[in-house]
């Protein structure tokens, strides 16, 4: 909300005067429009759980793909094999060690770009 | 109504506005009785992540931009990358090869954002030029590098800052903008499909920087904005935003959706990296290393491993934290390991399956890591 143009708007008549009151008008309706938007999530937070209930849901339910990342791989089915993790979920997919296999410069590259 | 009644009509609503909003900040702290680092959980759940000094490594260094890297964008099919730097160019890399399969000149310099079709077949980025430019990379470039626009979508006021195809749609893409607006676009038409926010529409306030979209439901997406919020969209709904989260206390620079798609993080000016949950608004989390006296360096860019267990974070003066996101620890900082970037992280990005990040950075290149120690089965 612009609130600052309010104080940019000039009383005066004629044309001016009219173009004034329309933005003014349409900033009003703004503000009322988010006024009903804000009470309405005011009355949904009153039935809202506590973050807690949220916290415990992530725990549980954090993905079941395998990560590549993680360095353990821990067999549980519910959660996401990681890659990146020491300590992942299976399965293991052995693409995951590609960046490891192969030529790891680029001196057979003979693009002739820049 | 004379203009002065008006007036006085429109500093009550502001009034009611400012109170409304402090009275939901208030009770939302209320329901804020743990975070997630607070939360006991089951014992495999919650065991440390911890990795060996050669565990995450560096694996590829793609060198070819002469300017600071400012975005880059992974195919889905898993090794390809596409990269925009000040350089005025964007380079499409296979990753794993390390070669370059395109570099296109662009008509305007000044680019701040890039992104890949689902399809692999095309690139899409934006910058000061307020445009966002489609290139087909089927199509020949010249001997300079120069190729065809393919589609330019105009339509925004200001800066384009973010980009992203919508998800199994090669015709659809949300851009962010300095005009304080994101659009939802048909590729196909040119046309602006929705405005999310702006000046007749509730929505943010200041610049717009960074957008998202859920992978588990492509109809949502989050955006973030110089006005300390990062807002939650519908995109059949573009009058107003499903949920505002606030929390930030600077710009968010970055945001990007949790893989269950339930949760998104966020990392902004303050030095912080936030989850919040899409359903409730609750702030999930707060990752902050704390700096003692010196001001705390602002995050650019995160990601999210596949799990969801790793929390990358990019910040300005070259750490590239990884955060343990379940128990808030920093377990690894990518910008102290050898052969790590000489400047600031401004990107970052995971590959499709979950096996590699790319980091970009102004020292102009861009790196590949990937876990190379040893897994361990339990």
């Amino acid at each position: 909300m612009q609130t600052g143009s309010s104080g940019e708007v000039r009383s005066v008549v004629g044309a001016t005067d009219t173009r004034g009151k329309h933005r003014i008008s349409a900033e009003l309706k703004r503000l009322e429009q988010e006024t009903r938007f804000l009470e309405e999530e005011l009355e949904q937070l009153e039935k809202l759980e506590r973050a807690s209930a949220s916290c415990k849901e992530l725990l549980i339910n954090i993905e079941t793909r395998p990560d590549p990342l993680l360095p353990v791989l821990l067999i549980n089915i519910e959660t996401r094999p990681d890659p990146l993790l020491p300590v992942t979920n299976g399965p293991v997919n052995p693409t995951w060690d590609r960046w490891f296999e192969g030529p790891q410069e680029s001196s057979g590259c003979r693009c002739w770009i820049l | 109504m004379s203009v002065a009644e008006l007036k006085e009509r429109h500093m009550a609503a502001t009034e009611t506005v400012n109170s409304l909003r402090d009275r939901l900040r208030q009770q939302r702290l209320l329901l804020l009785d743990t975070d997630v680092a607070g939360t006991p959980g089951r014992s495999q759940g919650k065991t440390p992540v911890t990795f060996g000094p050669t565990d995450l490594v560096c694996c590829r260094t793609l060198q070819g931009h002469t300017g600071k890297v400012h975005s880059l964008d992974w195919t889905p099919e898993r090794n390809r990358i596409v990269s925009a730097s000040q350089d005025g160019r964007l380079i499409v890399w296979n990753a794993l090869t390390s070669q370059k399969t395109h570099a296109i000149k662009l008509p305007c310099a000044w680019v701040m954002t890039c992104a890949f079709s689902p399809n692999g077949q095309s690139v899409a980025c934006g910058g000061l030029d307020s445009m966002c430019s489609i290139f087909n990379l089927n199509t020949q470039t010249d001997n300079d590098g120069s190729m065809p626009v393919s589609r330019m979508l105009s339509g925004h006021k200001g800066y384009v800052s973010s980009c992203q195809y919508v998800p199994d749609e090669d015709t659809h893409l949300i851009t962010a903008s300095g005009d304080h607006t994101c659009v939802l676009w048909d590729i196909t038409t040119g046309l602006r499909t929705s405005v999310f926010g702006g000046e007749f529409q509730s929505g943010h306030t200041s610049d717009v920087v960074s957008v998202s979209i859920n992978g588990s439901n492509s109809r949502m997406f989050v955006s973030g904005s110089c006005d300390s919020t990062a807002r939650l969209w519908d995109t059949r709904v573009a009058s107003r935003a499903v949920r505002t989260f606030h929390g930030h206390e600077g710009d968010v620079n970055t945001v990007k959706f949790f893989p269950d798609g339930n949760r998104f993080g966020t990392g902004s000016d303050d030095g912080t990296c936030r989850l919040f949950d899409i359903r409730t608004g609750h702030q999930l989390q707060v990752y902050n290393q704390p700096h003692g006296d010196n001001e705390a360096p602002h995050v650019t860019s995160i990601a999210f491993s596949i799990s969801g267990r790793l929390l990358f974070a990019g910040y300005t003066n070259g750490d590239c934290y990884v955060w343990d996101t379940l128990l808030a620890q920093v377990v690894l900082d990518l910008g102290s390991l050898q052969n790590s970037h000489d400047g600031r992280i401004s990107c970052l990005g995971l590959s499709a399956d979950g096996s590699a990040l790319c980091t970009g950075s102004w020292d102009t290149n861009l790196k590949i890591w990937a876990f190379g120690g040893h897994r361990k089965v339990i």
